[in-house]
């Protein structure tokens, strides 16, 4: 671990001034992760700004029945049980209750758990010489390497990590916004937007600004017929990753699916929507057929590797196992 | 010695009692190695290499030099000379897997070798120096699979006196039958890697007088000791190693890894105790592994399911710095059915990995999920029940070393897990017991078996005039309930409550005790104290034939024997007895000592005339969704054969355990080396995989408890390993007939039932 300096923001303009201030400056939220990359020598801050006193921990109904505001300093394991979450947006808190352990949950925060790097080994342990996005430029370990955990969608020759994170796959799947503030005030990220493709420049993961806090993520109001499942497939019970996973959100009318919104975990570089099979079941009669055509059209252009081709099998089948479990819900 | 007495009824063995350590260690009381903290004590840090083969070109540590805090930067430039000991584990030295002194050289064969040592004030300023080093490297393509190794083959003949390569009659022939059924599978197993809660720890401290402390998590405080004196060219009794409390091991702190003689070196270098308590991450390359496995196994049998052929080649890897060989097949076709010809063969191949080690029940846990699923295969094969089939095939006798066994409980251990299980209820075809929810549901089952080792061992009994008992024997309790049971067996060889009985180990000033390893720490360390009991029994009659005021007075000493707890009685006058206190009391003795031993001879061990082996069974049921199929293990039965019971409660918990870390071997766990580097890939806890608390479920353990009075006086045989065995088969074997799917490589991870 390198050395580095500590401060404590007061409020957020000074935590966002303090950071734009400093380019190798990071704020500090549960420290889950990033303690983690720092004894790792991944993550070298020159100064931590812990923002954990600032009032940004509240799960709350917005104004006009617009939806629900978790507060970016709010715990996993807060959202996870807040009745808000519980009773309107079932899928986020199963999808964070699939995530970490009860104690990781307990200090995890919602923007830290949107920010979290890749696990992949090539990039999370400096030992190994290559990788793009800790070094850029040096090349991909895991292209020829241990891939088991890696993306199918949307890589590219310079990085095929994944987006680890459970509750990003349900944020997704909700259509979420992300609120941040930077020095120049607040904007808003539609939440599929917020995390960005490898491309070239694979260091750069999200399009949240260097200076910019997540202040809270709103969630849309949505009708009190939809309904939701999100299914982690993982290599043991708890405790693991997902090797892939799905959210799913959907709405019947009558027979029919009315809407249905599909989001994908453990398969590309941000959880990762899929636009043309939500849009094939759109007003179909559920039924596995349709299911698996559905799930096919979702990994049309899916590439593997040496350790991870079962993972496009995998995820056409775990999208019909969402589907099928969500439509025979009474 | 004649009064041999001790034939009552067991008193105190048996008995469920909870661990004697047991609020020591819920409280935080119990201390570990890294949690000494003698004064002025400095933190260790090491730096592994990047690369697995080649060699260092510059070391450049100036800057680590500098660091605040840092005391020391040891590298090859630096490191003390140490002699290289001569170990002889048969006559109880020490044990070094990696032969290699560190740091002894620039030459890089493994990736993870420790390429310098940093000590500073503290753990930080350690770590961060570490970090400072720059290292260049001459590095050539790593060599990790035994194809890219195929020039290394070697086929040792015989391990530390066990025979590796086995050929009992003509097995071609068999093979070549063609009126018998054939049958020839290749299984492979993964690289495992150890990892108990306890990471390794050292402390090392030298004295004034020159003399080397060391508080170490190990298994074998006799064997640090032998290997550092000789090392640091010292006198055994100036090395003094301190080990009560082991936070695990399953053998990777059997013997003496780098970072124990590092951390003696810094410490003397340095001038001030060194602590070196080892990273998780250090794990996966410096304390040895489970050896991959490749296993090519052919079966001839009859129609009716007689085997008449067993052909079991096995491959597997070592390291350039230290020969481990896994023994796989000898240990499992060689040990388990009933066959006219047995043919074993083993080739080793030198990688760039790490030594491999002892990892709970080497040869046994890899060779038995070999021969375990191929039984299951040709079960099938033939229509018979599995249990049938290993019924068909019961050997009488050890199949290869043709002696007879001192007792074998099989068929007995297969009729109760059998009817615990209701493996009557099962249907033979794969997916015929389908949940009407759609789920696959598969019973599958295996055998297991364990040798019954034997190892020298010295005891000492003190017995005071309150009646208060101190026994102690370098043994080692590695959270197994050495403590418990040990005190038990005191308690019943002496012949006072347990209550009474306090047992030290884990100290190398201690009476000889042997590594806690072959699962043979009760029956060695059992007899020890038995022997030492004796002796204590044989001068407690003495002053009582000699003391008038005795009711024993005049009677012959062999004529006087501990027939009822805390008296000396005489054995042919009925009613004469005299407690132990008051012959003591009147001895004017406050305590009287006695030392014991228990010394296998080394022809008893390589060329036994009986064969003392354990045995038991795994019955296992799986679920499995077959859209998204994740294993999903939902019941186990195990049932034991490992001679009497000496605590139900930690005998459970052992058996448990095993069973545990079985299912991790069949599901879960899987070292991968980066193919590029040599890296291990998978090294934390986040990516090696070992079950969570999620994937055990209910596990039903029972014991068939017959006495096996020919090993030992308690008639126990050990527990560490045996229920490791097998059950990786037994969750294959329910894996097939869930799904119909065969998975002959562990783990088995749902990509392969896709």
């Amino acid at each position: 671990m390198n050395p580095f300096t500590y401060s404590r923001a007061a409020d957020a303009a000074q935590a966002v001034a303090e950071l734009a201030s400093k380019p190798h400056a990071r704020l500090l939220g549960g420290g889950t992760n990033l303690i983690d990359l720092m004894k790792m020598g991944v993550e070298m801050p020159e100064q931590l700004i812990d923002i954990n006193r600032l009032p940004l921990a509240a799960v709350e109904e917005l104004p006009g029945g617009k939806g629900v505001r978790i507060g970016g300093l709010a715990r996993n394991s807060d959202v996870a049980e807040h009745d808000l979450i519980k009773t309107r947006y079932p899928v986020l808190a199963e999808a964070l209750l699939a995530g970490a352990s009860p104690q990781l949950r307990n200090r995890a925060t919602t923007g830290g758990n949107i920010l979290q790097r890749t696990r992949c080994p090539y990039f999370y342990d400096p030992d190994f010489p290559a990788c793009n996005k800790r070094v850029p430029g040096s090349g991909c370990g895991a292209l020829e390497g241990y891939n088991r955990m890696h993306a199918i969608l949307g890589q590219s020759a310079q990085c095929i990590a994944t987006h680890p994170s459970d509750m990003c796959v349900a944020l997704a799947a909700l259509d979420a916004v992300v609120r941040v503030q930077g020095p120049n005030g607040e904007r808003e990220i539609v939440f599929r937007d917020f995390h960005r493709l490898p491309g070239e420049t694979p260091e750069h993961e999200t399009n949240l600004a260097p200076d910019e806090l997540i202040t809270a993520v709103d969630l849309p109001a949505h009708s009190l017929g939809v309904r939701s499942h999100y299914l982690k497939v993982r290599d043991r019970a708890s405790y693991a990753f997902a090797l892939v996973s799905v959210a799913a959100v959907l709405e019947m009318d009558g027979g029919e699916i009315k809407t249905v919104r599909i989001a994908l975990g453990g398969v590309a570089h941000k959880p990762w929507r899929t636009a043309d099979a939500e849009e094939m079941l759109t007003g179909k009669t559920p039924g596995e057929a349709i299911f698996r055509a559905a799930a096919d059209v979702a990994m049309a252009g899916a590439k593997g590797y040496r350790y991870n081709a079962f993972k496009i099998e995998l995820v056409s089948r775990t999208i019909v196992r969402a589907l099928t479990t969500l439509t025979a819900k009474k | 010695m004649s009064t041999n007495t001790n034939t009552l009824a067991p008193r105190e063995l048996g008995k469920p009692m909870t661990r004697v350590d047991g609020r020591l260690k819920v409280t935080g009381a119990a201390k570990y190695a890294a949690e000494f903290n003698p004064p002025g004590v400095l933190h260790g840090v090491a730096l592994k290499s990047t690369i697995s083969n080649g060699h260092i070109i510059s070391l450049d540590a100036a800057a680590a030099q500098a660091a605040p805090g840092v005391k020391l930067v040891l590298s090859h430039l630096n490191a003390s000379e140490l002699k290289t000991p001569k170990l002889d584990p048969m006559t109880g030295g020490g044990i070094m897997n990696e032969e290699r002194m560190p740091l002894s050289d620039h030459k890089i064969s493994y990736g993870g070798q420790y390429v310098a040592f940093v000590v500073a004030d503290t753990l930080e300023r350690a770590r961060h120096a570490v970090s400072l080093i720059k290292i260049i490297y001459e590095s050539a393509a790593p060599v990790l699979t035994t194809k890219q190794a195929a020039a290394t083959a070697n086929k040792p003949k015989k391990v530390k006196g066990e025979e590796v390569q086995l050929e009992k009659g003509d097995v071609e022939k068999a093979l070549a039958d063609e009126t018998l059924i054939i049958l020839e599978r290749i299984y492979a197993t993964p690289t495992e890697t150890h990892n108990p809660m306890e990471p390794s720890a050292t402390v090392a401290e030298w004295t004034a007088e020159g003399q080397l402390i060391l508080h170490d998590a190990t298994q074998y405080v006799k064997g640090v000791q032998d290997v550092l004196a000789q090392a640091f060219d010292l006198k055994k009794e100036q090395v003094r190693v301190i080990s009560p409390f082991v936070g695990g091991a399953f053998g990777c702190k059997g013997a003496v890894w780098p970072h124990v003689i590092l951390t003696a070196m810094a410490a003397r270098k340095v001038g001030a105790p060194v602590k070196f308590a080892i990273s998780r991450q250090d794990m996966f390359s410096s304390i040895g592994h489970r050896t991959p496995t490749t296993q090519t196994i052919a079966l001839a049998a009859t129609r009716e399911g007689k085997l008449q052929g067993i052909r079991h080649h096995v491959e597997t890897v070592t390291s350039h710095v230290g020969e481990f060989v896994e023994i796989a097949g000898a240990r499992s076709s060689g040990a388990v059915y009933a066959s006219p010809a047995i043919t074993v063969e083993e080739t080793v191949f030198t990688v760039n990995a790490g030594t491999p080690t002892f990892m709970r029940a080497p040869g046994e846990a890899p060779g038995l999920f070999a021969l375990e699923s191929i039984m299951d295969e040709l079960a099938a094969e033939l229509k018979l029940d599995p249990l049938e089939l290993r019924v068909l095939n019961h050997s009488d006798e050890h199949p290869s070393k043709e002696k007879p066994w001192s007792t074998k409980h099989l068929k007995a251990a297969y009729t109760l897990g059998a009817e615990k299980f209701g493996w009557a209820k099962r249907t033979p075809e794969p997916r015929s017991m389908q949940r009407d929810d759609g789920m696959l549901v598969g019973w599958g089952m295996a055998t297991a078996t364990y040798p019954g080792y034997k190892m020298a061992a010295d005891a000492r009994i003190r017995l005071g005039a309150d009646g208060k008992v101190v026994v102690q024997c370098a043994a080692h309790d590695l959270g197994t309930g050495a403590y418990t049971v040990l005190a038990q067996i005191g308690a019943e060889a002496i012949g006072v409550p347990v209550e009474n009985v306090k047992f030290e180990l884990g100290h190398s000033d201690l009476p000889y005790g042997p590594v806690a390893g072959g699962s043979n720490t009760t029956g060695t360390v059992g007899s020890a104290i038995y022997d030492a009991a004796e002796k204590l029994h044989e001068s407690l009659a003495k002053l009582a034939a000699a003391d008038a005021e005795s009711p024993l007075h005049k009677i012959a000493v062999k004529k006087i024997g501990m027939t009822e707890p805390g008296k000396m009685s005489a054995l042919e006058e009925k009613g004469k007895s005299d407690a132990f206190g008051d012959i003591l009391r009147r001895a004017g003795k406050e305590f009287l000592e006695s030392n014991g031993g228990f010394k296998p001879s080394l022809l008893s061990m390589v060329a036994p005339s009986v064969i003392f082996q354990s045995f038991g069974a795994h019955f296992c049921e799986v679920e499995i969704d077959p859209l998204v199929p994740q294993v999903r293990l939902t019941r186990v039965v195990s049932v034991m054969d490992c001679g009497r019971v000496m605590n139900a409660k930690t005998a459970r918990s052992q058996i448990l355990g095993g069973v545990v870390m079985g299912i991790g071997m069949a599901l879960h766990e899987e070292t991968i080396y980066d193919s590029a580097t040599g890296l291990p890939v998978t090294r934390n806890l986040a990516d090696y995989h070992v079950p969570v608390n999620a994937d055990i479920v209910d596990i039903d353990v029972h014991f068939v408890g017959e006495p096996d009075f020919a090993f030992n006086p308690m008639g126990a045989r050990g527990m560490g390993e045996i229920g490791t065995t097998g059950i990786a088969a037994a969750i294959a074997n329910a894996v097939w007939h869930a799904t119909g799917t065969r998975v002959r490589s562990l783990p088995i991870t749902l990509d392969k039932l896709l």
